[in-house]
């Protein structure tokens, strides 16, 4: 059971600042990590090779520094990490990023199963993991949160909808996008760490996947950022004094003079 | 109370209720005007009324009596309630956010001071000697928020600190990170609270406790006066002591003559024969002064932290580990959680969606070693891991077996697995007590000796197997001191663990040990302190509570049997 995993570098903070002038996220000290939705897609690979045998292979495309959190995955027990890394792949929108990880992952080439997280926190799309699929021209299963069964070139999941649970089943080799109620991710072992150490993480070029550059980065980028803002908020706040009794019958005519209707 | 007996100074005239100040410079607020009549009530000391019930706890769940409650903002407004509530003898019980869990904020009777509101830090050092920042905090300052302003270097009160502070702060501003050490689990504790009780925590192996950052403190004694200490300047010498008052009033006595154990501890008053009398009051639960003001000492922070949890199929194995690696290597925290933890905590896992991301815990893990390493680059702290894991393997563990947090993120899920502990134990309290209302959870803060590690561990296991008691035990082994909860199922249960409690308290006593490593003694752990200090320790403790507290107002109940 051969498995890639979809790893992306989103920035580590909850506490996103913006600058105010070039309506732009601060990047500067703030620490980069593995998108949250990839972890649950590593661990499952991982569990899966625990079961069933096989190599589990980490996939980038990114700045040459991503090549410090795909070690990480070495660290988890990854048996491989390919970044792909160019000046030719950057400003992908998601299409041109789905394509540039196609070519990648044909140069890999032996696969059973793609596992990405079903978006990253970074840009919430949710669209690379099924574009993948697409450009690969393989089924997918998004929102998956449980896998039921892997046999003999099938694979079985549960994926969550807006209304409940579907199980489906799909051929192999196949994509799955999931989702965090699936595992628990695993922290390094010191056994791990140590191996990884002598690691490397395969970097490749736009050529080393005979990718057209027509269709990576920028230029391979149908959409556009025509603007970006920040939202404004208004909130007044209002202090009630008073003794607690008091305090209740003033906000009480405060909400029914605000249009608070009394059943 | 009438006019005439008050030199009284008028100055305020709003609406029929009136402010005045009299020749003592204490508040009073005249709340009616009867027949001539003043009846006059201190603006700062409010009767207790039901919305303060929360003051007459704590977290140990012992709830105590009181009849009025203040929350003064300075040092003076201390001096001021100190002063109403002197002629009446009244009984004073100081509290900071009493999150304490041996019951020493909960009064018997009385006024309550909260030092909650004084709540500011107030000013910055920076001490070329030391090549440190010394940060001056008023008592009631929460710990966390103490911690994310020195983080973040955002203080509230800037506008109202002196000269030399305000340059301070810009060099901190322009320095790399410090930290306030001692960190005690519950992080909403308060400066005042850790320092009544000498708090520490998990990195207190590597820092010691809350006494060892305590450069400099002023104390509102209970009849007002004022004594101001800074470390090195006020030393007993030769087994006695004098300390003068801010307004020349002396104070002269003997420091004890009973040995302190030779371990972490939080157990009755601090003495050595040429003591900084500044230890005298760290420790001393409340009951010699009031804390209104302290300069805390901050240390450098490492660049680096990196914590392991290592998990060992016998617990021979992980002890071997703790007692080596705390001889060849220099963790920052060594914590320990026995076989019965890593059971409850699986339970927890499939039972309670609360903890339903914890780890998976495969069955061979019998006990958890935690350990924390600190650097100042990653190859450095990486060497301490690899050189953990070399030690993991000569102690018959497999360095597979471990939990690796390199990143703040990875550090929160080991962080959530130590904090599951404790409230696990809680919430199955809380069922028991469902059915025995009387049940409350029997939990040890004993140290011993690094010799004795064994020794106590086998006895704890040993006893509690032969009273078929349930129990978790985890806790801070670095320092041999470990925290054995007794999880009563029934009253029979319960008495049974109380008996095996006091009697672990008397060999530990024997092994050189403490009674309390952190927690302090409060008002629940007296009887074992009388243990501990002996007749002649408690008459030499209680000399010392006379002479600063002669009526026996501040505190009372905490450390002494009545």
């Amino acid at each position: 059971m051969n498995i890639i995993v979809c790893v992306k570098q989103v920035p580590g903070t909850n506490e996103v600042k913006m600058n105010k002038e070039t309506n732009t996220i601060i990047r500067e000290g703030i620490e980069s990590i593995i998108n949250p939705f990839d972890t649950y897609a590593l661990e499952e690979a991982l569990r899966i090779k625990d079961a069933y045998k096989g190599k589990v292979t980490a996939l980038s495309m990114g700045i040459p520094q991503t090549a410090q959190l795909l070690k990480q995955t070495m660290a988890l027990g990854v048996d491989e990490a390919i970044l792909l890394s160019d000046r030719a792949f950057a400003g992908a929108d998601s299409l041109a990023t789905s394509y540039a990880l196609s070519m990648g992952v044909k140069k890999i080439n032996n696969y059973d199963l793609i596992i990405c997280g079903k978006q990253a926190t970074d840009g919430d799309t949710a669209q690379v993991g099924p574009s993948l699929a697409e450009k690969l021209n393989i089924p997918h299963i998004t929102y998956v949160n449980k896998i039921e069964e892997i046999g003999d070139g099938f694979i079985r999941c549960t994926r969550l909808t807006s209304e409940g649970y579907e199980v489906i089943e799909s051929s192999l080799p196949a994509l799955l996008t999931v989702i965090e109620d699936l595992n628990v991710p695993r922290l390094p072992s010191i056994k791990n760490l140590r191996e990884a150490k002598n690691r490397e993480v395969a970097i490749l070029n736009i050529s080393d996947i005979n990718a057209d550059s027509k269709f990576t980065g920028l230029s391979g980028s149908p959409t556009q950022v025509v603007k970006t803002f920040i939202p404004e908020y208004n909130i007044n706040n209002e202090m009630i004094e008073g003794t607690p009794a008091e305090q209740a019958e003033k906000l009480v005519d405060n909400l029914l003079s605000l249009g608070l209707s009394v059943q | 109370m009438t006019l005439k007996k008050y030199h009284i100074k008028l100055y305020l005239n709003l609406n029929c209720i009136y402010k005045l100040q009299d020749s003592f410079g204490v508040n009073y607020l005249i709340i009616t005007l009867k027949r001539g009549q003043f009846v006059m009530e201190n603006v700062l000391i409010k009767k207790l009324e039901k919305e303060h019930q929360d003051y007459l706890r704590d977290e140990s769940r012992r709830t105590g009596t009181g009849e009025s409650i203040s929350f003064p903002k300075t040092e003076k407004e201390i001096i001021e309630i100190l002063s109403s509530l002197k002629s009446n003898g009244i009984l004073i019980t100081t509290q900071g956010t009493r999150t304490g869990i041996t019951g020493g904020a909960v009064p018997e009777g009385g006024h309550v001071l909260s030092l909650s509101r004084m709540n500011k830090v107030i000013g910055l050092r920076y001490d070329e000697k030391a090549q440190t920042f010394f940060v001056k905090v008023q008592p009631g300052v929460v710990l966390s928020q103490l911690r994310l302003a020195l983080k973040k270097k955002e203080f509230d009160d800037t506008e109202n600190w002196d000269n030399e502070s305000l340059k301070a702060f810009e060099k901190f501003k322009n320095s790399g990170e410090y930290f306030f050490s001692p960190d005690p689990t519950e992080t909403s504790a308060s400066i005042g609270g850790m320092i009544a009780c000498n708090a520490s925590g998990a990195c207190s192996f590597k820092y010691g406790p809350t006494r060892n950052y305590i450069e400099a403190m002023r104390i509102v004694l209970v009849d007002g006066a004022v004594i101001s200490l800074s470390r090195g300047e006020n030393k007993a010498e030769n087994g006695s002591f004098t300390i003068c008052t801010s307004s020349g009033k002396l104070f002269k006595g003997s420091v004890p003559n009973y040995l302190m154990p030779k371990v972490k501890n939080a157990s009755g008053y601090f003495t050595s024969k040429d003591m900084d009398l500044l230890d005298l009051f760290i420790g001393s639960e409340g009951t010699l002064g009031i804390v209104s003001e302290i300069e805390l000492k901050l240390l450098k922070a490492p660049k680096v932290h990196y914590a392991v949890t290592a998990f060992f199929d016998q617990e021979e194995k992980a002890l071997k580990f703790v007692q080596s690696i705390r001889e060849n290597a220099s963790p920052v925290a060594v914590e320990y959680f026995n076989s019965n933890v890593l059971n409850l905590l699986r339970r927890e896992k499939t039972e309670n969606p609360a903890f339903g991301k914890l780890l998976d815990l495969p069955s061979h893990f019998n006990s958890a070693v935690y350990t924390e390493y600190a650097g100042n680059s990653d190859e450095e702290v990486e060497d301490m891991l690899m050189k953990a894991g070399e030690i993991i393997e000569s102690c018959g563990g497999n360095e597979g077996d471990t939990w690796v947090a390199t990143s703040p993120q990875a550090n929160e899920q080991l962080h959530f697995f130590r904090h599951a502990v404790p409230e696990s134990v809680n919430l199955l309290i809380d069922k028991r007590r469902k059915t025995h209302s009387a049940i409350t959870k029997l939990g040890t803060d004993m140290a011993v000796p690094d010799s004795c590690l064994e020794e106590v561990m086998n006895l704890y296991n040993k006893s509690l197997e032969e009273a078929g008691l349930e129990s978790v035990i985890f806790g801070h082994i670095g320092n041999n001191h470990l925290h054995v909860n007794i999880i009563p199922r029934d009253m029979d249960d319960y008495y049974k663990g109380k008996e095996l409690y006091n009697s672990w308290a008397e060999k530990v006593i024997s092994m050189g040990g403490t009674v309390s490593a952190e927690h302090g003694i409060g008002k629940l752990k007296t009887h074992l302190l009388g243990k501990m200090m002996g007749i002649d320790g408690i008459k030499e403790m209680k000399a010392l509570k006379t002479l600063f507290d002669p009526e026996n107002r501040l505190n009372r109940g905490n450390l002494f049997e009545e």
